[in-house]
């Protein structure tokens, strides 16, 4: 009974009576390390399989014949469970850890009753692998972003009410005077999510829509998980770390109010520009080709903020494990997005729509943005709730080269095969006309296979690239924590406020 | 904290417009769409798909075959779909309205198959595709599909449905053993089988009509 | 579609638009425009102050900023 009322003085602040004054950083982060721990944690292993299953589905991608003969693993279920493990097991329960950790700290308040955290964090992963299992198992809805049956779906919404409601809740315990950008983001995005995730899980599993309005339904939702949550969460981030680790304020506080209302507006539209030229109304199209076109203008607020903060200290980035990472996913952002609106135009869609370029597009967002993004806040976050350092900076270094050039090299590779493929198979005439094929008629569909396929066989080496920078990173992520049980101990740190290591040093 | 309020609204209607605009408007214009009842027949079109078919679109489903294959025609004119036969018109959203799940797709590592019925309507040539692509189509890189396949002793009369003798020489089995499609495989070659949009709706009539080469890029569709 | 259009989409976009306007004067004259970039600042404190970098590789961790040596 007192737990309960506890737990009922936890979610208003009107009834709270400690905490009158703003807690330390050190307390706020030491509130959020078990439940950050976790999730990470779950993070680094979905990683890691979802990595697994990417190298499965690549290479049988130029080599079909490669585990061929079993049905759990084959190509279809594959990539329905890279994406599924990727998206939903690490790219979520990281933005999770994120998002709460950052809440926490611009609110300036400790986190409560971090259990109940953790129960919803192991929820929510149980729900992943049951999905995933339910995919391999052969129970995929075949919706794209929406792959996990049915019966994964209750334990999910129970897991995010918890984290949803628990950063909300931090925030309404706040003692800041201010709601800081990334907090509008975060706010945002837990709002968002919710809805999105409801709307298609009705609309398209359990009541069905007629026709193609579930496919309307399906890209609203999928694009918008991309665009409102992990965009969302990402460009939070960015905006917290990259100013907090150079120790400068953001350029333009203006520009960053612009970027956020104009992202708000537009973002959500452009969903079906995945449909153009399908069985969907006209006008919707070109509704979503006009917003994606007004894209640009969040894009270019956003990206001069960043850059305008940057400007001089570009050596920091030799300095900064996180800055390199931030950096880097904040240009991608920045390029990706560009290329998200350009694809939207109805003469390159004609060529590039139904290619491996919209998977390298996918990728620039999800892992050069999104991914790199979260690594880097990462390496910020895990060295203030373990109260030490990483242990290999070699393996950082790895980590991010590895990364960088293998996600540079995939997106590369895939965009211009992605061309090739789709002049061949859309557009014979502009394809006659660089020289890629002799007449003008379309050629036959198999050359269009044959042609990318040495494009295929390279993304392949850079994901192979990917994963050697995933497994440094894993190792050092596994380090540091069983480091961290024997170091409370000798207490090495350099986290330690000045007094405290003078304290220390006597 | 004093301005949470307006955030909170401004976030709430900047979805909301969206959420309006593309699910709400168009579950109101066309999420009601009924089948043409056509009296020359006595068919309402598009026609329901068969039991055995409609098993076979789950087993499509969950081996996830939309990740290489899209189900809709674009118009002519428009990347060359109907160029290379995939279809004798563009799709329209009557196509689709029959379907529990509608599967359009966004990728053609492999060809589209909104008409892979009309298209090539041999039982056996699905088959052996299926059984491996390299038999039909060389070079292709669509996976084997063999587990759709069960090998196994002729007992007594051997089976209507057996493939072997069909397949090349290597892919033989040994003398007195068969090779028949499961059930999950014969469903899903008579899901193909049934996909082919025919019937020539209202709204089609038009877009039949070939156009001048370089004509209206727009507005054909209403 | 000209009808939804006219009687539907027209109204509700002014209706928008003018409410985005109120709430642009609303929040304007209860002040919470004024001092807007100060609000970038609020992301530091007398711990972590502006002009101190917060985040270096493993080790590299300038010694003027923590003078006691590593063990």
């Amino acid at each position: 009974m007192a737990s309960l009322r506890n737990l009922a003085a936890s979610l208003n602040p009107a009834t709270s009576t400690d905490d009158v004054n703003r807690a330390e950083s050190r307390e706020i982060d030491a509130s959020t390390k078990w439940p950050a721990i976790f999730l990470l944690g779950s993070a680094v292993v979905w990683l890691l399989i979802g990595t697994v299953f990417a190298l499965i589905s690549s290479f049988k991608m130029h080599s079909p014949e490669f585990l061929g003969d079993y049905e759990w693993l084959t190509f279809g279920r594959m990539r329905a469970a890279h994406l599924n493990a990727v998206v939903y097991g690490w790219s979520v329960n990281a933005s999770f850890a994120v998002a709460f950790w950052l809440m926490a700290r611009l609110s300036r308040s400790v986190l409560r009753h971090s259990g109940l955290l953790i129960v919803a964090a192991a929820f929510w992963n149980i729900g992943v692998t049951l999905g995933i299992g339910g995919i391999l198992a052969g129970d995929s809805t075949s919706i794209e972003w929406l792959e996990m049956p049915l019966y994964a779906t209750p334990l999910l919404f129970l897991a995010y009410a918890l984290v949803g409601a628990w950063a909300v809740i931090t925030f309404r315990f706040g003692k800041s005077q201010h709601i800081y950008v990334s907090q509008w983001y975060i706010l945002a995005a837990l709002f968002w999510f919710p809805w999105l995730y409801s709307v298609a899980e009705i609309m398209i599993l359990l009541t069905p829509a007629r026709g193609t309005v579930q496919a309307l339904v399906n890209w609203w939702f999928a694009h918008n998980l991309i665009g409102l949550w992990f965009t969302s969460i990402g460009l939070g981030a960015i905006y917290y770390f990259l100013p907090k680790v150079l120790g400068k304020p953001i350029h333009s506080y203006y520009l960053a109010a612009l970027g956020f209302w104009s992202l708000a507006i537009f973002y959500n539209w452009t969903g079906v520009s995945h449909l153009i030229g399908g069985p969907v109304p006209v006008w919707v199209q070109s509704a979503g080709i006009v917003a994606s076109f007004m894209m640009i203008i969040p894009v270019f607020v956003t990206a001069i903020n960043h850059h305008m903060t940057m400007l001089g200290n570009f050596d920091a980035l030799k300095n900064s494990p996180t800055l390199r990472f931030i950096v880097f996913g904040a240009v991608a952002y920045t390029l990706t997005s560009l290329q998200g609106s350009l694809m939207a135009v109805r003469s390159w869609s004609e060529v590039t729509h139904f290619t491996h370029y919209t998977v390298a597009h996918a990728h620039w967002g999800m892992y050069a943005f999104f991914t790199m993004t979260m690594f880097g806040s990462i390496y910020y976050i895990m060295p203030r709730i373990l109260l030490q350092e990483w242990p290999s900076a070699k393996l950082i270094s790895l980590h991010f080269w590895a990364t960088a050039f293998g996600v540079t090299l995939y997106v590369a590779d895939l965009s211009i095969g992605g061309i090739i493929q789709g002049l061949l198979l859309n557009t014979p005439v502009l394809a006659h006309k660089f020289g890629l094929q002799e007449g003008t008629d379309p050629v036959p569909f198999l050359d269009t296979v044959k042609a990318a396929l040495p494009y295929l066989k390279w993304r392949s080496y850079a994901g192979i690239l990917i994963t050697v920078g995933h497994v440094a990173f894993a190792i050092n992520f596994v380090w540091m924590i069983v480091r961290s049980v024997e170091v409370t101990k000798t207490k090495l740190t350099l986290f330690c406020t000045p007094t405290d290591t003078e304290v220390a040093a006597r | 904290m004093n301005r949470a309020p307006l955030i909170f609204l401004s976030i709430f209607f900047a979805l909301a417009l969206s959420w309006t605009g593309i699910v709400l408007v168009n579950q109101i214009s066309y999420g009601s769409l009924q089948p043409v009842y056509d009296e020359n027949d006595g068919k309402a079109y598009p026609l329901q798909t068969p039991g055995l078919a409609a098993r076979g679109k789950l087993v499509y489903q969950d081996l996830g075959c939309i990740s290489c294959h899209s189900q809709q025609v674009r118009r002519l004119g428009y990347g060359s779909d109907i160029a290379r036969g995939w279809g004798e018109r563009q799709s329209v959203a009557h196509d689709y309205i029959r379907e529990d799940r509608v599967l359009l797709g966004t990728m053609r590592t492999g060809p589209d198959l909104r008409n892979i019925g009309a298209r090539q309507a041999d039982h056996t040539w699905h088959y052996l595709h299926l059984y491996d692509p390299q038999i039909t189509s060389a070079g292709s890189n669509m996976p084997p599909h063999r587990f759709l396949f069960e090998t196994r002793k002729v007992i007594g009369q051997p089976s209507p449905k057996a493939i072997q003798d069909k397949l090349p020489e290597k892919y033989r089995p040994k003398a007195g053993y068969e090779i028949v499609p499961t059930e999950r495989g014969e469903s899903l070659v008579e899901y193909l089988l049934s996909l082919k949009d025919t019937y020539a709706y209202p709204e089609t009539k038009n877009v039949y009509v070939e156009p001048a080469p370089e004509a209206g890029k727009e507005g054909e569709k209403k | 579609m000209d009808w939804f259009f006219y009687a539907v989409a027209l109204p509700m976009a002014v209706l928008f638009l003018s409410s985005t306007v109120y709430a642009f004067c609303w929040s304007s004259q209860r002040g919470q425009l004024r001092a807007f970039e100060k609000g970038a600042e609020s992301i530091f404190d007398d711990e972590e102050p502006i002009g101190k970098p917060t985040d270096f590789f493993p080790g590299k961790m300038p010694v003027a900023k923590t003078p006691v040596s590593k063990s």
